[in-house]
């Protein structure tokens, strides 16, 4: 068994990149016909930035061993309006795309993606995150409470309750943009058991985030905007992903730190456009590929994306053992995000959200 | 005969630009509008009648109109100074004027929106600054508010005013300033009765393109506005890529668009259209 070793540079993974780069990535990917690329190839779409060599290196190789075509990884973006502007239009760009697992869901109910092949996908490699008709778990990454050691070393924040706490940890604070995972740690800082999150309490949550609206800086969007709040000491607190905060950690070499202590873990996922140009199969066995436990060990050593499949954290080393998402002293101290209940009640509870935090 | 010869090639050689315009952009734009009336379920006015009753999205229009006109006004009133500088100022000054002017333009709107955040924030060098002289003790909320927004905005759209009101500002004729002078109007008669009167088709035609241009700001609002200053392109976004709710999506656009060409109509038929292209170039 060969072990991995680190060599975990700037994972710097944006998604959503709300607006900035994704929109226009968006925008030309729902112009350009799949037709200006060959058509012996697949196509991955991802949320763009270091996701992008990430992939490359983790897939690129087992691809052509198996099957001698080429993969090209689109970093634009596999938002639902995307996946539904290509659909609709006939104009097919993405065979897999690493998008939310919730929009998975919705997009499968709208029969705008295809129902996945567990024929040929293996269910049983998937120990964490959701299997379901039209979306596979692929990787996972955490929410994670990063904090100024300088300040709160000597008893450092353990929970969200702490977060909350800015009489204790005084000080300014960051939340991400969306919704996702906001909720989960509002309910978790207000007392629920990790148990009993789901289904999320909205008003109870947004009441909750109400209370600390005061102290929130800002609501981060992407992942280096959220690194330089905490480095340059803008915020002493802030409910970043797991990638960030490591890299932060050995930028500042410690002085920003952070802890798995109620992270909250969200798996992202696969899902397969309806009427991908390179055909269904193509991409089940590319999603089977995937899982294989020594590309989702490659994924982690070269992104900090955590394994879905258990056996892939055994081939890491030590010290990625420390910082992936998904090993099991790390994943023991998580709260695993149920996407089912965003599936079902996004729409309104952005609505709810927006206003309270635009408010 | 050849005339009508003529007039025929030339209505032929006119012809491939309307044609592309009609298949490339009107009859998207229709179908755009067409979702806004029927999704999601079935054809109605649902999502026209959520604009106007969902406290949300009216509040999102509502701040998106109160910044967007206090931002016209104030770039409109700094782009005056600027023009008028531009126009009768020392060499040396209209330099230093246009070079202020014309070097944000080669700058992305990401970036600006960036180094006003360095400037703005709470250990930015505007606060830094203002601690050290002892002026401040705690740092001001300059940035991610909708005071950073309108800071950035106006920094955006201030070079935009300028151009239009600086070209009628050109058009007036020296020997008009010169004649009330020797009359012995002072600087105010002169601006009141000459200047005023005679750029104010620059000053309209700027705050309609600077107001115009400000409804649809999307980059500057994200950064500065601390993910909380919504405003409807932002809103737009939302709903068209976060939630594929391409009806709500579609609605608001419509909406804005007939505000843009409403406000161009206002534009031609006060300025009128010859004057409004002398002024353009």
């Amino acid at each position: 068994m060969t072990e991995r070793t680190s060599h975990f540079t700037l994972p710097n993974m944006t998604r959503r990149q709300f607006g900035i780069s994704a929109m226009a990535a968006a925008a030309a990917g729902a112009i350009l016909p799949r037709s200006a690329f060959g058509a012996d190839q697949l196509v991955v779409a991802n949320w763009g930035g270091n996701s992008v060599t990430a992939f490359e290196q983790a897939f690129a190789e087992p691809w052509s061993k198996l099957n001698a075509g080429k993969l090209v990884v689109d970093g634009g973006g596999p938002s639902e309006g995307a996946v539904k502007t290509q659909v609709e239009s006939g104009a097919v760009r993405w065979d897999v795309c690493d998008g939310e697992m919730y929009s998975s869901y919705r997009l499968g109910k709208d029969n705008l993606v295809e129902k996945l092949d567990y024929n040929i996908i293996d269910k049983t490699l998937v120990g964490f995150g959701d299997v379901h008709d039209y979306g596979v778990a692929n990787y996972v990454y955490s929410y994670v409470i990063a904090f100024d050691a300088s300040k709160f070393g000597g008893d450092p924040p353990k929970s969200w309750a702490d977060f909350w706490d800015v009489k204790k940890y005084p000080g300014k604070r960051s939340l991400y943009k969306w919704m996702s995972a906001n909720l989960e740690i509002a309910l978790l800082a207000d007392g629920v058991k990790p148990t009993e999150l789901y289904p999320l309490n909205l008003d109870r949550a947004l009441a909750k985030i109400a209370e600390l609206k005061p102290h929130i800086l800002t609501h981060w969007e992407t992942g280096v905007e959220s690194q330089l709040l905490l480095r340059d000491g803008e915020i002493t607190m802030g409910q970043v992903w797991n990638t960030g905060a490591e890299l932060v950690k050995k930028q500042t070499s410690g002085q920003v730190d952070y802890t798995f202590d109620q992270a909250v873990v969200s798996p992202s996922v696969w899902f397969v456009p309806k009427n991908n140009p390179a055909g269904r199969d193509a991409a089940m066995r590319f999603i089977r590929m995937a899982q294989d436990p020594a590309v989702q060990a490659k994924l982690m050593e070269v992104n900090g994306m955590g394994p879905v499949n258990p056996a892939a954290n055994a081939l890491l080393s030590p010290e990625l053992q420390k910082i992936s998402p998904s090993a099991p002293d790390n994943f023991n101290r998580s709260v695993l995000m149920d996407n089912k209940w965003y599936a079902e009640n996004y729409g309104q509870a952005l609505d709810k959200y927006t206003a309270l935090i635009s408010g | 005969m050849a005339t009508r010869d003529a007039s025929w090639l030339g209505f032929s050689l006119a012809l491939p630009l309307p044609t592309l315009l009609v298949l490339a952009y009107l009859l998207p734009l229709a179908g755009v509008l067409a979702w806004s009336m029927s999704t999601p379920g079935g054809i109605g006015f649902g999502n026209y009648r959520q604009i106007a009753t969902d406290p949300l999205v009216v509040s999102i229009l509502l701040r998106t109109l109160r910044i967007c006109v206090a931002v016209t006004l104030i770039s409109v009133a700094i782009a005056y100074f600027l023009a008028y500088h531009l126009r009768f100022g020392s060499p040396w000054k209209k330099r230093v004027v246009l070079i202020g002017v014309l070097i944000p333009f080669w700058l992305s709107s990401l970036i600006r929106a960036f180094a006003w955040l360095m400037i703005l924030r709470a250990n930015g060098l505007a606060n830094t600054f203002l601690q050290s002289t002892g002026m401040i003790a705690e740092p001001l909320a300059l940035a991610r508010n909708e005071l950073g927004v309108m800071i950035g905005m106006t920094h955006f759209l201030v070079p935009y005013a300028v151009l239009p009101i600086f070209s009628s500002l050109q058009h007036i004729d020296n020997r008009l300033i010169q004649a009330s002078r020797s009359l012995g109007a002072g600087f105010w008669r002169g601006f009141k009765d000459i200047l005023a009167p005679l750029s104010s088709s620059g000053v309209l035609a700027a705050t309609i393109i600077v107001f115009i241009f400000s409804l649809g700001f999307f980059v500057t609002p994200a950064v500065l506005g601390g993910g909380r200053v919504v405003m409807v392109a932002e809103y737009i976004y939302l709903q068209m890529f976060q939630l594929s709710n391409w009806g709500l999506g579609a609605a608001l656009s419509g909406i804005l668009m007939v505000v843009v060409v409403a406000l161009m109509l206002a534009l031609i038929k006060i300025v009128g259209i010859r004057r409004l292209m002398d002024t353009a170039s």
